[in-house]
Protein backbone atom coordinates (compact mmCIF):
# COMPACT_ATOMS: atom_id res chain seq x y z
CA UNK A 1 0.00 0.00 0.00
CA UNK A 2 0.71 3.57 0.34
CA UNK A 3 1.70 3.52 -3.54
CA UNK A 4 1.33 6.00 -6.12
CA UNK A 5 -2.78 5.96 -6.10
CA UNK A 6 -3.84 5.36 -9.77
CA UNK A 7 -7.51 5.24 -10.78
CA UNK A 8 -7.68 1.42 -9.97
CA UNK A 9 -6.43 2.10 -6.49
CA UNK A 10 -9.41 4.73 -5.94
CA UNK A 11 -11.66 2.06 -7.36
CA UNK A 12 -10.64 -0.32 -5.16
CA UNK A 13 -10.97 1.72 -2.26
CA UNK A 14 -14.19 3.01 -3.25
CA UNK A 15 -15.08 -0.55 -3.71
CA UNK A 16 -14.43 -1.63 -0.07
CA UNK A 17 -15.94 1.91 0.99
CA UNK A 18 -19.02 0.46 -0.13
CA UNK A 19 -18.31 -2.90 1.89
CA UNK A 20 -18.23 -0.75 5.16
CA UNK A 21 -20.73 1.16 4.41
CA UNK A 22 -23.23 -2.46 3.72
CA UNK A 23 -21.88 -3.40 6.89
CA UNK A 24 -22.93 -0.59 8.99
CA UNK A 25 -26.06 -0.70 8.09
CA UNK A 26 -26.80 -4.37 8.49
CA UNK A 27 -25.64 -4.70 12.04
CA UNK A 28 -27.28 -1.52 12.87
CA UNK A 29 -30.67 -2.98 10.78
CA UNK A 30 -30.38 -6.22 13.05
CA UNK A 31 -29.27 -4.68 15.92
CA UNK A 32 -32.03 -2.03 16.10
CA UNK A 33 -29.32 -0.14 17.00
CA UNK A 34 -28.41 3.42 15.97
CA UNK A 35 -26.09 5.85 14.83
CA UNK A 36 -26.20 4.98 11.01
CA UNK A 37 -25.45 8.71 9.92
CA UNK A 38 -22.38 9.71 11.72
CA UNK A 39 -21.07 5.98 10.94
CA UNK A 40 -21.37 6.34 7.27
CA UNK A 41 -20.33 9.94 6.87
CA UNK A 42 -16.51 8.31 8.40
CA UNK A 43 -17.17 5.48 6.33
CA UNK A 44 -14.40 6.74 3.75
CA UNK A 45 -12.15 8.14 6.56
CA UNK A 46 -11.85 5.03 7.98
CA UNK A 47 -11.58 2.94 4.71
CA UNK A 48 -8.82 5.40 3.71
CA UNK A 49 -6.83 5.28 7.25
CA UNK A 50 -7.35 1.07 7.52
CA UNK A 51 -7.08 0.31 3.68
CA UNK A 52 -4.16 3.26 2.84
CA UNK A 53 -2.83 5.13 5.55
CA UNK A 54 -1.89 3.19 8.16
CA UNK A 55 1.11 1.31 9.24
CA UNK A 56 -1.12 -2.08 10.78
CA UNK A 57 -0.81 -5.85 10.73
CA UNK A 58 -4.32 -7.14 10.99
CA UNK A 59 -2.59 -10.48 12.17
CA UNK A 60 -0.26 -8.68 14.78
CA UNK A 61 -2.95 -5.72 16.12
CA UNK A 62 -0.50 -5.01 19.39
CA UNK A 63 2.33 -4.59 16.99
CA UNK A 64 4.48 -2.06 18.82
CA UNK A 65 5.19 -0.04 15.41
CA UNK A 66 1.55 -0.01 14.58
CA UNK A 67 -0.41 3.44 13.71
CA UNK A 68 -2.80 3.83 16.60
CA UNK A 69 -6.28 5.01 15.75
CA UNK A 70 -8.29 6.53 18.67
CA UNK A 71 -11.86 6.94 17.84
CA UNK A 72 -13.15 9.43 19.76
CA UNK A 73 -16.24 9.35 18.07
CA UNK A 74 -17.18 6.19 20.03
CA UNK A 75 -20.09 5.98 18.72
CA UNK A 76 -19.99 5.57 15.30
CA UNK A 77 -18.55 2.11 16.47
CA UNK A 78 -20.19 0.38 13.86
CA UNK A 79 -18.41 1.36 11.25
CA UNK A 80 -15.13 0.94 12.69
CA UNK A 81 -16.32 -2.51 13.76
CA UNK A 82 -17.01 -2.83 9.86
CA UNK A 83 -13.43 -1.03 8.80
CA UNK A 84 -11.98 -3.97 11.23
CA UNK A 85 -13.36 -6.66 9.74
CA UNK A 86 -12.90 -6.21 6.29
CA UNK A 87 -9.40 -5.09 7.03
CA UNK A 88 -8.93 -8.66 8.39
CA UNK A 89 -8.76 -8.49 12.08
CA UNK A 90 -11.51 -10.58 13.10
CA UNK A 91 -13.86 -12.41 11.02
CA UNK A 92 -16.83 -10.80 9.65
CA UNK A 93 -19.00 -13.69 11.19
CA UNK A 94 -18.19 -11.70 14.58
CA UNK A 95 -20.30 -8.54 14.05
CA UNK A 96 -23.31 -10.93 13.88
CA UNK A 97 -22.84 -10.52 17.77
CA UNK A 98 -23.47 -6.93 17.57
CA UNK A 99 -26.88 -6.17 19.70
CA UNK A 100 -27.32 -9.57 21.05
CA UNK A 101 -27.01 -9.74 24.82
CA UNK A 102 -23.84 -10.87 26.43
CA UNK A 103 -21.79 -9.75 23.43
CA UNK A 104 -18.49 -8.05 24.11
CA UNK A 105 -19.56 -5.69 21.25
CA UNK A 106 -20.62 -2.19 22.81
CA UNK A 107 -22.77 0.12 20.85
CA UNK A 108 -19.81 2.53 21.91
CA UNK A 109 -16.01 1.66 21.76
CA UNK A 110 -14.55 -0.18 24.14
CA UNK A 111 -10.77 -1.20 24.24
CA UNK A 112 -9.73 -4.55 23.53
CA UNK A 113 -13.04 -5.50 22.85
CA UNK A 114 -11.93 -7.45 19.29
CA UNK A 115 -8.48 -6.88 18.09
CA UNK A 116 -7.66 -3.41 16.80
CA UNK A 117 -9.48 -1.44 19.08
CA UNK A 118 -6.86 0.82 20.92
CA UNK A 119 -9.54 2.83 23.40
CA UNK A 120 -12.55 3.09 24.95
CA UNK A 121 -14.43 6.42 23.91
CA UNK A 122 -18.52 7.16 24.04
CA UNK A 123 -18.12 10.15 25.98
CA UNK A 124 -17.52 12.95 23.59
CA UNK A 125 -14.29 15.30 23.82
CA UNK A 126 -11.79 13.04 25.41
CA UNK A 127 -10.44 11.27 22.18
CA UNK A 128 -7.41 13.83 21.65
CA UNK A 129 -6.07 13.95 25.42
CA UNK A 130 -6.06 10.29 24.95
CA UNK A 131 -4.21 10.53 21.29
CA UNK A 132 -1.70 13.28 23.03
CA UNK A 133 -0.70 10.82 25.53
CA UNK A 134 -0.16 8.36 23.50
CA UNK A 135 1.97 10.48 20.86
CA UNK A 136 3.43 11.93 23.76
CA UNK A 137 4.94 8.09 24.67
CA UNK A 138 5.90 6.96 21.42
CA UNK A 139 7.55 9.94 20.72
CA UNK A 140 9.41 9.35 24.21
CA UNK A 141 10.16 6.39 23.02
CA UNK A 142 11.37 6.73 19.67
CA UNK A 143 8.82 4.73 18.30
CA UNK A 144 7.72 6.48 15.03
CA UNK A 145 4.86 5.92 14.56
CA UNK A 146 1.54 7.97 14.05
CA UNK A 147 -1.05 8.59 16.06
CA UNK A 148 -4.87 9.66 14.37
CA UNK A 149 -7.88 10.68 16.54
CA UNK A 150 -11.10 10.67 14.77
CA UNK A 151 -13.45 13.45 16.18
CA UNK A 152 -17.09 14.46 15.32
CA UNK A 153 -17.75 18.07 14.82
CA UNK A 154 -20.43 17.64 17.30
CA UNK A 155 -18.07 17.01 20.61
CA UNK A 156 -16.14 20.00 19.60
CA UNK A 157 -18.41 21.85 21.68
CA UNK A 158 -16.89 19.88 24.89
CA UNK A 159 -13.75 22.38 26.89
CA UNK A 160 -11.60 19.36 27.17
CA UNK A 161 -10.82 19.08 23.43
CA UNK A 162 -9.22 22.64 23.39
CA UNK A 163 -7.22 22.07 26.19
CA UNK A 164 -6.15 18.85 24.59
CA UNK A 165 -5.48 21.38 21.23
CA UNK A 166 -3.17 23.88 23.20
CA UNK A 167 -0.98 20.91 24.78
CA UNK A 168 -0.67 19.40 21.22
CA UNK A 169 0.48 22.64 20.24
CA UNK A 170 2.65 23.27 22.97
CA UNK A 171 4.29 19.84 22.91
CA UNK A 172 4.83 20.20 18.79
CA UNK A 173 3.33 16.33 18.34
CA UNK A 174 4.03 16.62 14.97
CA UNK A 175 2.98 12.76 15.21
CA UNK A 176 -0.22 13.56 15.71
CA UNK A 177 -3.52 14.03 13.10
CA UNK A 178 -6.89 15.33 14.07
CA UNK A 179 -9.48 13.97 11.75
CA UNK A 180 -12.77 16.03 12.24
CA UNK A 181 -15.51 14.28 10.82
CA UNK A 182 -17.63 17.50 9.99
CA UNK A 183 -20.98 16.36 8.59
CA UNK A 184 -22.67 19.49 10.86
CA UNK A 185 -24.78 17.08 12.87
CA UNK A 186 -25.37 15.81 16.67
CA UNK A 187 -28.14 14.54 18.06
CA UNK A 188 -29.67 17.56 17.74
CA UNK A 189 -33.51 16.55 18.22
CA UNK A 190 -35.00 19.50 17.87
CA UNK A 191 -33.47 19.61 14.45
CA UNK A 192 -30.57 21.88 14.60
CA UNK A 193 -27.22 21.54 13.34
CA UNK A 194 -24.16 21.69 15.00
CA UNK A 195 -23.03 25.31 13.94
CA UNK A 196 -27.17 26.52 15.31
CA UNK A 197 -26.46 24.44 18.69
CA UNK A 198 -23.00 25.95 19.27
CA UNK A 199 -21.22 27.22 16.06
CA UNK A 200 -18.01 26.45 15.52
CA UNK A 201 -16.85 28.41 12.73
CA UNK A 202 -14.75 29.81 11.79
CA UNK A 203 -13.65 25.94 12.51
CA UNK A 204 -10.26 26.29 10.38
CA UNK A 205 -9.24 29.41 11.61
CA UNK A 206 -9.79 28.57 15.23
CA UNK A 207 -7.50 25.52 14.78
CA UNK A 208 -5.08 27.12 12.83
CA UNK A 209 -4.80 30.00 15.92
CA UNK A 210 -4.14 27.49 18.20
CA UNK A 211 -1.01 26.10 16.37
CA UNK A 212 -2.43 23.18 14.36
CA UNK A 213 -1.83 23.31 10.66
CA UNK A 214 -4.82 22.71 9.43
CA UNK A 215 -6.12 21.03 5.71
CA UNK A 216 -9.77 21.63 4.97
CA UNK A 217 -10.87 18.63 2.56
CA UNK A 218 -13.69 16.49 1.04
CA UNK A 219 -13.85 13.73 3.04
CA UNK A 220 -15.76 11.50 0.73
CA UNK A 221 -12.88 12.06 -1.80
CA UNK A 222 -10.05 9.70 -1.76
CA UNK A 223 -8.37 11.72 -3.78
CA UNK A 224 -8.20 14.89 -1.40
CA UNK A 225 -8.19 12.03 1.88
CA UNK A 226 -4.82 10.09 0.78
CA UNK A 227 -2.39 12.81 0.78
CA UNK A 228 -4.02 15.16 3.33
CA UNK A 229 -3.92 11.75 6.07
CA UNK A 230 -0.22 10.93 4.50
CA UNK A 231 1.29 14.39 5.04
CA UNK A 232 3.68 15.14 7.58
CA UNK A 233 4.25 18.30 9.33
CA UNK A 234 6.74 19.69 11.69
CA UNK A 235 3.81 20.62 13.83
CA UNK A 236 0.55 18.31 14.81
CA UNK A 237 -2.11 18.51 11.81
CA UNK A 238 -5.67 18.86 11.67
CA UNK A 239 -7.65 17.56 8.45
CA UNK A 240 -11.54 19.13 8.66
CA UNK A 241 -12.93 16.17 6.32
CA UNK A 242 -16.23 17.97 5.27
CA UNK A 243 -18.35 14.70 4.69
CA UNK A 244 -22.36 14.09 4.50
CA UNK A 245 -24.28 12.61 7.22
CA UNK A 246 -25.21 8.89 6.51
CA UNK A 247 -23.34 9.47 2.83
CA UNK A 248 -24.29 6.77 0.15
CA UNK A 249 -27.51 6.12 1.35
CA UNK A 250 -29.19 9.80 -0.60
CA UNK A 251 -32.59 9.51 1.38
CA UNK A 252 -30.79 9.71 4.75
CA UNK A 253 -28.27 11.54 3.55
CA UNK A 254 -27.88 15.27 5.26
CA UNK A 255 -31.31 14.75 7.58
CA UNK A 256 -30.56 15.00 11.12
CA UNK A 257 -32.43 12.33 12.13
CA UNK A 258 -30.53 9.55 11.06
CA UNK A 259 -28.51 9.97 13.60
CA UNK A 260 -30.77 8.25 16.04
CA UNK A 261 -33.32 6.36 14.06
CA UNK A 262 -32.98 2.82 13.23
CA UNK A 263 -34.08 1.81 9.51
CA UNK A 264 -37.34 -0.31 9.34
CA UNK A 265 -36.91 -2.98 6.75
CA UNK A 266 -38.93 -1.77 3.58
CA UNK A 267 -35.70 1.36 4.71
CA UNK A 268 -33.27 -0.86 5.16
CA UNK A 269 -33.90 -2.87 2.11
CA UNK A 270 -34.10 -0.04 -0.54
CA UNK A 271 -30.75 1.37 1.34
CA UNK A 272 -28.95 -1.51 0.39
CA UNK A 273 -29.85 -1.28 -2.97
CA UNK A 274 -28.53 2.34 -3.09
CA UNK A 275 -25.51 0.16 -2.09
CA UNK A 276 -25.29 -2.78 -4.02
CA UNK A 277 -22.26 -2.73 -6.05
CA UNK B 1 3.37 14.81 53.27
CA UNK B 2 3.82 16.84 49.85
CA UNK B 3 7.46 16.58 50.39
CA UNK B 4 7.40 12.72 51.61
CA UNK B 5 5.08 12.04 48.39
CA UNK B 6 7.40 13.82 45.79
CA UNK B 7 9.95 12.87 47.24
CA UNK B 8 9.60 9.14 47.03
CA UNK B 9 8.24 9.46 43.94
CA UNK B 10 11.60 11.40 42.33
CA UNK B 11 14.01 9.05 43.61
CA UNK B 12 11.99 6.08 42.01
CA UNK B 13 11.57 7.31 38.80
CA UNK B 14 15.28 7.80 38.63
CA UNK B 15 15.17 4.07 38.93
CA UNK B 16 12.20 3.73 36.64
CA UNK B 17 11.71 4.83 33.05
CA UNK B 18 8.52 4.54 32.70
CA UNK B 19 7.43 7.20 35.57
CA UNK B 20 5.91 10.28 34.38
CA UNK B 21 5.13 13.05 36.69
CA UNK B 22 2.84 15.54 35.41
CA UNK B 23 1.42 18.89 37.70
CA UNK B 24 -1.38 20.90 37.43
CA UNK B 25 0.92 23.91 37.76
CA UNK B 26 1.27 23.20 41.40
CA UNK B 27 4.12 23.23 42.95
CA UNK B 28 6.39 20.85 44.98
CA UNK B 29 9.79 20.52 46.56
CA UNK B 30 11.57 18.90 44.17
CA UNK B 31 10.93 21.12 40.58
CA UNK B 32 13.74 21.46 39.52
CA UNK B 33 15.82 17.84 39.91
CA UNK B 34 12.47 16.77 38.49
CA UNK B 35 13.12 19.22 35.02
CA UNK B 36 16.85 18.67 35.12
CA UNK B 37 16.63 14.89 35.27
CA UNK B 38 13.41 13.46 33.78
CA UNK B 39 13.61 15.80 30.97
CA UNK B 40 10.20 14.43 28.84
CA UNK B 41 8.66 12.41 32.32
CA UNK B 42 8.29 15.37 33.84
CA UNK B 43 5.17 17.82 32.59
CA UNK B 44 3.85 21.47 33.92
CA UNK B 45 0.69 20.81 32.01
CA UNK B 46 -1.12 24.19 33.23
CA UNK B 47 -4.72 24.37 34.53
CA UNK B 48 -6.30 21.77 32.26
CA UNK B 49 -6.82 19.52 34.26
CA UNK B 50 -9.54 17.37 32.12
CA UNK B 51 -6.93 17.38 29.43
CA UNK B 52 -4.14 16.12 32.21
CA UNK B 53 -6.23 12.81 33.15
CA UNK B 54 -6.56 12.00 29.51
CA UNK B 55 -2.98 12.45 28.47
CA UNK B 56 -2.00 10.92 31.91
CA UNK B 57 -4.45 7.47 30.79
CA UNK B 58 -2.91 7.93 27.02
CA UNK B 59 0.94 7.82 28.52
CA UNK B 60 -0.22 4.39 30.82
CA UNK B 61 -1.77 2.80 27.31
CA UNK B 62 1.40 2.94 25.97
CA UNK B 63 3.18 1.69 28.89
CA UNK B 64 3.98 4.68 31.32
CA UNK B 65 2.97 4.79 35.02
CA UNK B 66 1.97 8.34 35.52
CA UNK B 67 1.81 10.36 38.48
CA UNK B 68 -0.65 13.86 38.15
CA UNK B 69 -0.56 16.31 40.83
CA UNK B 70 -2.69 19.47 41.91
CA UNK B 71 -5.05 20.51 44.58
CA UNK B 72 -7.66 18.32 45.26
CA UNK B 73 -10.63 19.99 43.61
CA UNK B 74 -9.22 20.25 40.68
CA UNK B 75 -7.62 17.15 40.19
CA UNK B 76 -10.48 15.25 40.97
CA UNK B 77 -13.65 16.84 40.77
CA UNK B 78 -13.24 18.74 37.73
CA UNK B 79 -12.10 16.06 35.94
CA UNK B 80 -14.21 13.64 37.63
CA UNK B 81 -15.69 11.85 34.25
CA UNK B 82 -12.00 11.52 32.71
CA UNK B 83 -11.12 9.85 35.66
CA UNK B 84 -14.22 7.19 35.35
CA UNK B 85 -13.54 6.67 31.75
CA UNK B 86 -9.75 6.71 30.66
CA UNK B 87 -8.56 6.10 33.88
CA UNK B 88 -10.84 3.21 35.56
CA UNK B 89 -12.68 1.89 32.81
CA UNK B 90 -9.52 1.84 30.94
CA UNK B 91 -8.06 0.43 33.96
CA UNK B 92 -4.73 2.78 33.31
CA UNK B 93 -1.41 2.77 35.76
CA UNK B 94 -2.63 6.19 36.75
CA UNK B 95 -2.11 7.86 40.42
CA UNK B 96 -3.45 10.89 41.28
CA UNK B 97 -2.30 12.67 43.88
CA UNK B 98 -4.30 15.53 45.36
CA UNK B 99 -3.32 18.03 47.80
CA UNK B 100 -4.68 19.95 50.48
CA UNK B 101 -7.81 17.19 52.12
CA UNK B 102 -10.20 18.06 53.74
CA UNK B 103 -9.48 21.63 55.09
CA UNK B 104 -6.36 22.25 54.33
CA UNK B 105 -6.68 25.31 52.90
CA UNK B 106 -8.39 26.51 55.60
CA UNK B 107 -8.71 30.47 55.03
CA UNK B 108 -8.79 30.28 51.26
CA UNK B 109 -12.49 29.39 51.36
CA UNK B 110 -15.02 26.37 49.52
CA UNK B 111 -13.78 26.33 46.22
CA UNK B 112 -10.40 24.59 47.63
CA UNK B 113 -12.09 22.52 50.18
CA UNK B 114 -11.69 18.63 49.55
CA UNK B 115 -14.65 17.53 51.74
CA UNK B 116 -16.81 15.03 48.96
CA UNK B 117 -13.69 13.96 47.04
CA UNK B 118 -13.60 10.50 48.93
CA UNK B 119 -17.35 9.78 48.12
CA UNK B 120 -17.09 10.70 44.83
CA UNK B 121 -13.53 8.34 43.43
CA UNK B 122 -14.90 5.73 45.78
CA UNK B 123 -17.42 4.93 44.09
CA UNK B 124 -15.22 4.32 40.47
CA UNK B 125 -14.69 0.41 39.81
CA UNK B 126 -10.37 -0.35 40.23
CA UNK B 127 -9.99 2.66 41.88
CA UNK B 128 -7.82 2.67 45.53
CA UNK B 129 -8.10 5.46 47.71
CA UNK B 130 -5.19 6.22 49.97
CA UNK B 131 -5.70 8.74 52.78
CA UNK B 132 -2.46 8.96 54.66
CA UNK B 133 -2.30 10.44 58.23
CA UNK B 134 1.18 11.89 58.62
CA UNK B 135 4.61 12.45 56.91
CA UNK B 136 6.02 9.58 57.97
CA UNK B 137 3.13 7.03 57.23
CA UNK B 138 3.16 8.41 53.78
CA UNK B 139 6.79 8.39 53.35
CA UNK B 140 5.82 4.36 54.40
CA UNK B 141 3.50 3.92 51.94
CA UNK B 142 4.39 5.51 49.34
CA UNK B 143 7.06 2.66 48.12
CA UNK B 144 4.09 0.48 48.23
CA UNK B 145 1.48 3.03 46.26
CA UNK B 146 4.57 3.18 43.25
CA UNK B 147 4.70 -0.64 42.97
CA UNK B 148 0.87 -1.23 42.72
CA UNK B 149 -0.18 0.87 40.37
CA UNK B 150 -2.76 2.59 39.44
CA UNK B 151 -5.66 3.53 39.29
CA UNK B 152 -5.11 5.31 42.88
CA UNK B 153 -6.33 8.04 44.50
CA UNK B 154 -3.50 9.46 47.12
CA UNK B 155 -5.23 12.42 49.06
CA UNK B 156 -2.35 14.10 50.90
CA UNK B 157 -2.13 17.32 53.28
CA UNK B 158 -1.17 20.85 52.33
CA UNK B 159 2.46 20.62 53.76
CA UNK B 160 2.28 21.74 57.06
CA UNK B 161 1.48 17.68 58.57
CA UNK B 162 3.05 16.68 61.76
CA UNK B 163 4.16 12.68 62.32
CA UNK B 164 1.98 11.25 65.01
CA UNK B 165 1.45 7.66 66.20
CA UNK B 166 4.58 6.38 64.60
CA UNK B 167 4.66 2.54 64.85
CA UNK B 168 5.84 -0.39 62.59
CA UNK B 169 5.41 0.15 59.16
CA UNK B 170 2.57 0.51 57.45
CA UNK B 171 0.98 -1.98 55.01
CA UNK B 172 -1.34 -0.72 52.13
CA UNK B 173 -4.89 -2.21 52.26
CA UNK B 174 -4.08 -2.96 55.77
CA UNK B 175 -5.32 -0.47 59.06
CA UNK B 176 -2.75 0.24 61.64
CA UNK B 177 -3.43 0.49 65.23
CA UNK B 178 -1.86 3.45 66.40
CA UNK B 179 -2.67 3.38 70.38
CA UNK B 180 -4.18 0.42 71.84
CA UNK B 181 -7.40 0.29 73.98
CA UNK B 182 -10.55 -1.96 74.33
CA UNK B 183 -13.64 -0.11 75.76
CA UNK B 184 -14.30 1.45 71.72
CA UNK B 185 -12.28 2.08 68.68
CA UNK B 186 -11.74 5.30 66.51
CA UNK B 187 -11.17 4.68 62.34
CA UNK B 188 -9.80 7.82 60.91
CA UNK B 189 -8.12 8.55 58.11
CA UNK B 190 -5.63 11.91 56.93
CA UNK B 191 -3.91 13.91 59.44
CA UNK B 192 -7.40 14.47 61.49
CA UNK B 193 -5.62 11.50 63.02
CA UNK B 194 -4.41 13.17 65.59
CA UNK B 195 -7.26 14.69 67.27
CA UNK B 196 -8.52 11.10 67.34
CA UNK B 197 -5.50 10.30 69.18
CA UNK B 198 -5.82 13.72 72.11
CA UNK B 199 -9.35 12.67 71.91
CA UNK B 200 -8.47 9.25 73.13
CA UNK B 201 -5.84 11.06 75.42
CA UNK B 202 -8.69 13.00 77.29
CA UNK B 203 -10.90 9.91 77.49
CA UNK B 204 -8.26 8.48 79.44
CA UNK B 205 -8.57 10.58 82.34
CA UNK B 206 -12.33 9.50 82.33
CA UNK B 207 -11.02 5.57 82.50
CA UNK B 208 -11.99 5.18 78.78
CA UNK B 209 -9.61 2.74 76.94
CA UNK B 210 -10.13 4.13 73.34
CA UNK B 211 -7.96 2.26 70.22
CA UNK B 212 -6.96 4.42 67.51
CA UNK B 213 -7.17 3.22 63.70
CA UNK B 214 -5.46 4.66 60.96
CA UNK B 215 -7.13 3.41 57.72
CA UNK B 216 -5.13 4.96 55.34
CA UNK B 217 -6.68 2.87 53.04
CA UNK B 218 -10.19 3.57 52.46
CA UNK B 219 -10.77 1.37 48.84
CA UNK B 220 -10.05 -1.49 49.61
CA UNK B 221 -11.05 -1.51 52.70
CA UNK B 222 -9.79 -3.50 56.12
CA UNK B 223 -12.49 -5.36 56.30
CA UNK B 224 -11.54 -8.11 59.03
CA UNK B 225 -10.14 -4.75 61.05
CA UNK B 226 -13.48 -3.72 61.61
CA UNK B 227 -15.15 -7.10 61.59
CA UNK B 228 -13.38 -7.88 64.53
CA UNK B 229 -14.10 -4.60 66.71
CA UNK B 230 -17.59 -4.91 65.89
CA UNK B 231 -17.37 -8.75 68.21
CA UNK B 232 -15.72 -6.74 70.82
CA UNK B 233 -15.86 -3.28 71.81
CA UNK B 234 -18.77 -1.23 73.42
CA UNK B 235 -18.52 1.21 70.40
CA UNK B 236 -17.54 1.75 67.11
CA UNK B 237 -16.30 5.47 66.04
CA UNK B 238 -14.71 7.27 62.60
CA UNK B 239 -13.35 10.39 61.91
CA UNK B 240 -12.53 12.25 59.12
CA UNK B 241 -11.67 15.35 57.65
CA UNK B 242 -14.61 15.06 54.81
CA UNK B 243 -18.80 14.75 54.25
CA UNK B 244 -20.17 12.22 56.52
CA UNK B 245 -21.76 11.07 53.22
CA UNK B 246 -19.80 8.52 51.32
CA UNK B 247 -16.72 9.20 53.18
CA UNK B 248 -14.74 6.82 55.71
CA UNK B 249 -17.65 6.82 58.03
CA UNK B 250 -20.30 5.41 55.48
CA UNK B 251 -17.25 2.80 54.03
CA UNK B 252 -16.98 1.73 57.91
CA UNK B 253 -20.96 1.85 58.20
CA UNK B 254 -21.16 -0.57 55.12
CA UNK B 255 -19.28 -3.11 56.51
CA UNK B 256 -21.01 -3.20 60.26
CA UNK B 257 -24.67 -2.93 58.80
CA UNK B 258 -24.47 -5.93 56.86
CA UNK B 259 -22.74 -7.97 60.04
CA UNK B 260 -25.03 -9.68 62.28
CA UNK B 261 -24.83 -7.26 64.70
CA UNK B 262 -22.90 -4.97 65.83
CA UNK B 263 -22.18 -2.32 68.75
CA UNK B 264 -23.13 1.59 68.85
CA UNK B 265 -21.87 3.33 66.11
CA UNK B 266 -21.00 7.46 65.14
CA UNK B 267 -19.59 8.77 62.20
CA UNK B 268 -17.58 12.30 63.26
CA UNK B 269 -17.17 14.14 59.96
CA UNK B 270 -18.69 17.69 57.85
CA UNK B 271 -22.51 17.28 58.50
CA UNK B 272 -24.34 17.82 55.25
CA UNK B 273 -23.03 21.95 54.90
CA UNK B 274 -20.59 24.20 53.86
CA UNK B 275 -18.73 26.38 56.26
CA UNK B 276 -19.94 30.06 55.83
CA UNK B 277 -16.86 31.30 58.20
CA UNK B 278 -13.33 30.85 57.39
CA UNK B 279 -9.92 30.82 59.19
CA UNK B 280 -6.90 27.92 59.62
CA UNK B 281 -7.64 24.18 59.84
CA UNK B 282 -7.93 23.83 63.07
CA UNK B 283 -10.74 26.48 63.44
CA UNK B 284 -12.40 25.20 61.03
CA UNK B 285 -12.20 21.34 62.59
CA UNK B 286 -13.84 23.15 65.65
CA UNK B 287 -16.40 24.72 63.58
CA UNK B 288 -17.65 21.65 62.28
CA UNK B 289 -17.36 19.76 65.41
CA UNK B 290 -14.16 17.16 64.46
CA UNK B 291 -11.60 18.82 66.75
CA UNK B 292 -10.53 16.16 69.78
CA UNK B 293 -12.42 18.28 72.30
CA UNK B 294 -15.72 17.80 70.05
CA UNK B 295 -15.36 14.10 69.50
CA UNK B 296 -13.77 13.36 73.52
CA UNK B 297 -17.48 15.13 74.26
CA UNK B 298 -19.66 12.81 72.18
CA UNK B 299 -18.22 10.16 72.57
CA UNK B 300 -18.49 10.40 76.70
CA UNK B 301 -21.89 10.86 76.34
CA UNK B 302 -22.22 7.40 74.36
CA UNK B 303 -19.76 5.19 76.84
CA UNK B 304 -20.53 6.40 80.34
Amino acid sequence: MMSALTHEHIRDLEHTAKNIRRTILEIIFRAKSSHIGCSLSAADILTALYFNVMKIDPRHPQKDDRDRLVMSKGHAVSGLYAALAERGFFPQEKLKEYGTEGTNLASHVVRGSVPGTETSNGSGGHGLSLGVGIALALRNKKNNTRVFVLSGDGELQEGSVWEALLSGATHVLDNLTLIVDRNRFQDGQDGNGTDQILALEPLDKKFEAFGWETETIDGHSFIELIPALMRHSKRPRVIIANTIKAKGVPFMEGRPEWHGKCPDEDQYNLALKELAH
Amino acid sequence: MRFESINTLYEAALRDERIVFITGDFGHPRTEDFKKNLGGRYMNAGMSEQHIIGMAAGLALEGMKVFVYSIVPFITLRCFEQIKVDVCYHNTDVTIIGAGGGFAYGAAGGTHYAIEDIAALRALPRMKVIVPSSPWETRMLMPQIIAAGGPTYLRIGRGKEIDFGENEAPTLGRSQVLRKGSDATIFFAGPIGKEALDAAEILKQCDLDVEVISMHTIKPIDRDAIALRAGNRRAIFTLEEHSVLGGLGSAVAEILAELPEHPVFLRFGVQDTWPVLFGSQTYLRNAMGISAMHVAEKIKKVLL
